[in-house]
């Protein structure tokens, strides 16, 4: 089956609290993350990441893939920032040398070499946490805010009717979708279509997929001509709706939000002084 | 005091603002409260323009040039929003599947009335009756997705009742439901009319709903309303061969006419005794999850010259018997040979070979600029070489009659010719087994009837295998039944020893035809089943 739903109840963290002062708390994270730079502040952020991942009953087998994809991810960039000493720029200005080596070959006369600085460490070390701690709490967000909530939380946070409504749609014709893709996916295999056999450059390869995609483009656009008129058919849209479902805030709710607010605003004060670097004195002495 | 007409529709023309000529003209019908309409009629005769008139789509959403006049329940629609219009009158469209915008049933049925802003209270009560209403109550709490077609059907009407339309207004409700859920559906719509609700039933299988008695017909054709009256008259009134009529009047009817060619299916197939089969199966068991029988030790022969019907209730494993044979599913245990090779070790091109794959609807797998492209695009994939294919494209095209097509795009053509184009396009492939998922699915009576008839008379095939929910289809068309539930084989035969057996075919959601009826009585005349048309020149049981 191409669509399964991560979201399913557990006994977590997450999951007792009301969808919205969720959502709130996780904006607030989010920017408090932002305004630092400095890693011992951001250990604090990736503590609250890690006891949010830790309570939140999402297995290790249901979201293998997307902690590889993310790990791989943060690696490679971390790495390759670490290579070039692109991005830290402007958090410094002066590099501390701890080694250096050059490439034995030159090309077009530029000897490539791997400086190795501490501010350059540190700037990678901090950058995995930030975006750790970022990727960790939104991963976890499908797997624990049930779907069938989506519009009601975001028109709750004041988003109009029909953005809000158009969310709890999405999550009504994924499956249909799903169910589409594949029906065509099995009608292009019984003439002999074979995807794993894609070769070619990248136009190539997306004017081979073309068997895939106008099918399953066509038939959307068709379906939603039935989708907009069975909506206009009742009603929708005409004035302010109700939502049948109800969202109540409990303590621990408003708790969290007061707890967020705090946060950012403490981070926002905070950042006004430490939004740069932090160099370890140890990695200074190793670069004398 | 007078109670004003239901509906009431004066000099109704329309045109749409991309089209030359009005998609309806002059139009003037009046209905009472309570009455019960059957609005007939082949694709394209202007029934679903009408329904959207009715209902205020047109001229809100679908724009165009519209003259005349459309009352409900006395009151002029002009200037009416179509939030009040959605009051009045509610629309259950075609497909359930489209209409269904929640996730829950609940939330489904709550949408309108959450839409027009009332009291949670009272859209809970509203909710609570309309699933009580129809006996839905169970399905409060499940996913919408998940249902069945007859299911997603009643939970779409419940939606629309819940807003206390007085006018109920459907547009083809039979179209994907199996004949039992069909039958349902149909008793639930009279229940409706009895109680009071006006009903106005657009539906192409007018056999079926002439069952329930509608109180009145009418009949269009090229945008006009050809006739209105009452049952009987319709009968006497339209062209047998547009609208499905029940099989006794066919026949009385059709003995006026020089009587059909006979069917000749398989017309390149010579049998010989003792011939391998073209596929088998062999004790073929499948689940899509652990411990779940989809398919429960399936054993079977498909040999050349056959032309099987797989009748079956939704859900029964039908398309997933077909998928085994196309290599697309594997057996979790048992086997499926094509031409004595294991699926298992085949893929699913390979297995195009021999066996072509039609799917229900064309836009599922049209693609290609033109019809050409489409058509070499499956030999292409199976490695022919292209001055085979060139000849190969050129047989199909020729076969299913679209000479002069080929650079056309095929998805500009009309519905029955992208059916026909996705035919052309297994024929190309050279397959030797043609194999359908409904294939008169979105088509009228007469395009469908005609498709059939040159279909299983078409070269090129050694067999031919379609799933239907049609009983008249096995009945005219197949020489060999097989009756699917619950992943077994229930029954495999010719389709006069599986049909016959009413008490079978009633336990796995089948319902008996008038057509079938017919036969039946014909059968020491005939010795085989026979379109009514062909019954009509035997002398009369």
């Amino acid at each position: 089956m191409l669509v399964t739903w991560r979201y399913r109840e557990r006994k977590s963290l997450i999951q007792s609290f009301d969808p919205r002062a969720w959502i709130i708390f996780f904006a607030c994270f989010l920017a408090s993350t932002l305004f630092f730079w400095d890693l011992r502040y951001l250990l604090f952020f990736t503590a609250i990441a890690l006891l949010t991942v830790f309570t939140s009953g999402v297995t290790w087998q249901e979201s293998r893939r997307a902690w590889l994809f993310i790990t791989g991810f943060i690696l490679f960039f971390a790495f390759f920032t670490f290579l070039t000493g692109r991005g830290g720029v402007e958090l410094y200005r002066v590099e501390h040398i701890i080694a250096q080596y050059a490439a034995p070959f030159t090309i077009l006369g530029w000897r490539p070499t791997l400086w190795i600085t501490a501010e350059r460490i540190m700037f990678s070390a901090s950058m995995i946490l930030r975006v750790f701690s970022i990727a960790s709490m939104t991963i976890l967000i499908p797997y624990s805010l049930n779907p069938a909530l989506y519009g009601v939380t975001f028109r709750k946070l004041g988003m109009p009717d029909k953005i809000a409504y158009g969310m709890d749609l999405t999550m009504r014709f994924i499956p249909t979708f799903g169910r589409d893709f594949s029906l065509t996916m099995d009608a292009q295999k019984a003439r002999g279509y074979e995807i794993e056999k894609l070769s070619g450059g990248l136009f190539e390869q997306v004017r081979k997929l073309a068997p895939l995609i106008v099918p399953v483009t066509i038939h959307a656009i068709m379906g939603s001509e039935d989708i907009i008129d069975a909506m206009d058919l009742r009603a929708f849209g005409i004035g302010p709706r109700t939502w049948l479902q109800e969202l109540h805030y409990r303590q621990r709710d408003i708790a969290l939000i007061t707890f967020g607010m705090i946060m950012v605003l403490t981070s926002a004060a905070l950042s006004l002084f430490t939004y740069r670097l932090w160099i370890p004195e140890f990695l200074l002495a190793l670069a004398q | 005091m007078n109670i004003p007409l239901a509906l009431e529709i004066e000099n109704l023309t329309f045109r749409y603002r991309s089209r030359t000529e009005p998609a309806i003209k002059n139009i003037s019908l009046s209905v009472a409260q309570g009455q019960l309409i059957l609005i007939a009629g082949a694709s394209g005769c202007g029934k679903t323009t009408l329904a959207r008139c009715i209902n205020g789509l047109i001229p809100r959403s679908y724009k165009g040039e519209l003259s005349g006049r459309i009352l409900l329940q006395g009151q002029d629609i002009a200037g009416l929003p179509l939030a009040r219009i959605s009051q009045l009158v509610g629309t259950v469209l075609q497909d359930p599947e489209r209409q269904i915008l929640g996730t829950r049933v609940l939330y489904e049925v709550a949408f309108g009335l959450e839409n027009l802003g009332l009291p949670r209270d009272e859209i809970l009560h509203r909710v609570e009756e309309a699933l009580d209403y129809l006996n839905i109550s169970h399905l409060r709490d499940r996913e919408t997705f998940n249902l069945s077609g007859g299911e997603k059907q009643k939970v779409a009407l419940a939606g629309v009742l819940a807003m206390n339309p007085s006018i109920l207004l459907l547009d083809e409700p039979l179209a994907s439901l199996d004949p039992a859920s069909a039958q349902e559906a149909l008793e639930l719509i009279r229940r409706l009319s009895d109680e009071g609700m006006t009903v106005l039933m657009v539906e192409h299988r007018v056999e079926d709903v002439l069952k329930i008695h509608p109180d009145r017909v009418l009949f269009m054709m090229d945008g006009e309303i050809r006739y209105d009256g009452d049952p009987d008259g319709l009968t006497k009134a339209v062209d047998y061969r547009e609208v499905k009529l029940p099989a006794k009047m066919i026949i009385q009817r059709a003995a006026a006419y020089p009587p059909p060619p006979l069917l000749q299916a398989l017309p390149d197939v010579i049998l010989s005794a003792e011939e391998e089969p073209l596929v088998r199966f062999e004790d073929v068991s499948f689940g899509y999850e652990e411990g779940q029988r989809v398919l429960d030790k399936i054993n079977l022969d498909i040999r050349r010259g056959d032309v099987i019907a797989v009748l079956g209730p939704n859900g029964a494993g039908k398309t997933t018997l077909v998928k085994h044979a196309i290599g697309l599913l594997k057996p979790k245990s048992g086997r499926v040979l094509v031409q004595g090779r294991d699926t298992r070790h085949l893929s699913v091109a390979e297995v195009a070979n021999t066996l072509g794959y039609v799917f229900q609807s064309p836009s599922h797998m049209l693609f290609a600029p033109t019809v050409h492209d489409e058509l070499a695009f499956g030999p292409k994939n199976l490695g022919h070489k292209l001055e085979d294919i060139e000849k190969q494209v050129a047989e199909a095209v020729e076969i299913v009659h679209l000479n002069g097509m080929e650079q056309d795009p095929p998805l500009a053509l009309s519905f029955g010719q992208q059916k026909r184009v996705s035919i052309a396009a297994i024929l190309a492939m050279r397959s030797r087994i043609l194999v359908m998922d409904e294939p008169t699915a979105g088509q009228d009576y007469k395009n469908y009837m005609d498709f059939m008839t040159s279909i299983v008379q078409m070269q090129g095939f050694q067999a031919i295998l379609f799933i239907t929910h049609d009983v008249d289809l096995a009945v005219i068309y197949a020489n060999r039944v097989l009756l699917v539930n619950q992943g077994r084989l229930v029954a495999d035969g010719k389709p006069e020893e599986v049909l016959s057996n009413f008490e079978r075919l009633t336990a796995n959601r089948l319902v008996p035809t008038s057509l079938l009826q017919a036969n039946l009585e014909y059968l020491p005349r005939a010795g085989h089943f026979l379109s009514a048309e062909a019954l009509a020149h035997l002398p009369p049981p």
